[in-house]
């Protein structure tokens, strides 16, 4: 090596390219920890702030109906990490009833405190209310489950804890996000995405004389019924009640309806919203076989075990959405799908049922904003 | 992103240029690495000033749309109006035909985004 003035640079030059080398071989990990925990911490208060404002919104519409602004705020903030212990799976011998068991008590739960709540809303309001609550707290469940791992993480340094939460905070956000944009269709009882499959049924049963009158209530838990002729066919048209938000326990209807057919159901046609993949297009129809349900498992389950049971065909016809169109006010193109799916309904009674035969034509989904 | 911004970290990105172009390639090695460095140096700063003034601008959501039609199978009237407290779904109107005085249903509500995305592949 040549020593002098332009070799003093040189050498200055290697020192601090090794120097570099040596820092960021030893402390890379470092540095990208802090980088990642930087990233975290942007999208948690990105969450902090949508759980925020989704409570303030639902705290100002429960207010309308009857209690002060502090009352209501102190109640829902009691309600927010409203809990539900899923059964043991150890034993998984009649999970489901158990399961079911402790969803109808959930729910008894979440009217009861709605009434408290907004003592001066109708049923109808009441049920907008518990999806606005729903919401708020989904909201806040995620940004204190992500508050935890990032402080957790932070606190011990664990590597991958950080990982984790860094690389499930794009999907986080984005579910989270299709909520929060979801709480003024809740709140002001707009249709959402995931009311296609009621709206379909009552469509078509409306086509075939069906009116508000005759649409049987409560064959199950906020679930009823349109009985009408289709080509020699009765069809039962199976939606919950509506114009409230709600989506009632389908599966026990059809089950119920099924028995009380004794034998004469041939067919059980369930539509529903169900998830599209990326790059496909909103509102694509397709077909299948099984339940269109997306439930936690017992409303599935009774439509799978009553079909079995009575030997019955079952098939599904879904619409295709993401989970911010499902969520969110219902989009043009899905409204637009409506008589499409109708015409494949039609088509699937008559190429596969036989005139005489009883039909159950299900529509899964939440009802609010759309009328019987 | 502001204007003033932009303005400020053009204005870094065209003097490290400027640097870099007149002390970059001098003879005497120490101005050619102090150069060289500091242009980057401004450089970075530029860029790094473009990025941080990039904020997310949130769209405020598009309005939401309540379709009438008239129940008669033979008119076509519709009307489109925005989104009132207590619409629904095959809510039945008040309101007659203006065409044919028959009765009016509300036929959807929905919104409708700017651009609905369609993948190229
Ligand atoms: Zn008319």
């Amino acid at each position: 090596m040549q020593f002098g003035n332009a070799s003093e640079i040189s050498w200055i030059i290697n020192l601090a390219f090794f120097a570099f080398i040596l820092i960021f071989s030893l402390y890379g990990a470092k540095i990208q920890m802090w980088q990642w925990l930087k990233q975290i911490e942007a999208g948690l208060i990105e969450l902090k702030r949508m759980a925020i404002e989704s409570r303030q919104r639902a705290i100002d519409t429960f207010k309308e109906y009857g209690r002060s602004e502090e009352e209501v705020a102190t109640e829902l903030d009691r309600w927010l990490d409203y809990f539900l212990i899923y059964p043991v799976d150890l034993d998984p011998a009649g999970i489901l009833q158990r399961l079911d068991h402790l969803l109808d008590e959930r729910r008894d739960r979440y009217r009861e405190f709605v009434t408290q709540l907004a003592p001066e809303a109708g049923p109808e309001l009441a049920q907008n209310l518990e999806n606005t609550l729903e919401v708020a707290q989904v909201l806040s469940l995620v940004f204190r489950i992500v508050r935890h791992y990032y402080l957790l993480g932070k606190k011990t340094g664990s590597q991958i804890l950080i990982m984790q939460i860094h690389m499930q905070m794009p999907e986080l956000l984005r579910i989270a996000r299709a909520y929060f944009e979801a709480i003024d269709a809740f709140a002001d009882g707009k249709p959402i995405g995931d009311g296609v499959g009621p709206l379909v049924v009552t469509r078509f049963a409306r086509e075939y004389g069906a009116t508000p009158d005759q649409y049987v209530h409560d064959v199950s838990r906020e679930v009823g019924y349109y009985r009408v002729e289709f080509e020699g066919r009765t069809v039962f048209a199976v939606r919950a009640t509506g114009p409230g938000g709600t989506v009632g326990k389908p599966g026990v209807a059809v089950k119920r309806l099924v028995e009380e057919n004794k034998g004469a159901i041939s067919r059980i046609i369930t539509v529903d919203a169900a998830l599209k993949l990326e790059g496909e297009e909103l509102g694509r129809i397709s077909e299948g076989t099984g339940a269109a349900i997306g439930d936690p498992g017992p409303e599935k389950h009774a439509i799978e075990q009553t079909a079995t049971d009575h030997d019955i065909a079952i098939e599904a016809i879904v619409v295709k959405e993401d989970e911010a169109a499902a969520v969110g006010v219902m989009r043009k193109r899905i409204l637009d799908s409506v008589p499409e799916v109708i015409n494949r309904v039609k088509s699937a009674i008559r190429e596969r049922t036989k005139p005489g035969d009883k039909v159950i034509l299900a529509g899964i989904g939440n009802t609010i904003g759309i009328g019987l | 992103m502001g204007v003033v911004t932009k303005i400020i970290s053009l204005s870094f990105i065209a003097l490290g240029t400027l640097i870099v172009i007149t002390y970059g390639g001098a003879q005497d090695p120490v101005i050619s690495f102090i150069g060289m460095f500091a242009g980057l140096m401004l450089w970075s700063i530029g860029l790094a000033l473009m990025g941080a003034g990039r904020t997310t601008q949130v769209k405020p959501p598009p309005p939401t749309i309540t379709e009438i039609r008239c129940d008669n199978p033979d008119c076509d009237f519709k009307e489109i109006r925005d989104f009132e407290p207590g619409d629904y779904i095959l809510r039945p109107m008040e309101a007659h035909c203006p065409k044919c005085q028959g009765s009016l249903t509300i036929y959807g509500i929905y919104v409708v985004l700017e651009q609905e995305e369609k993948s190229t592949i």
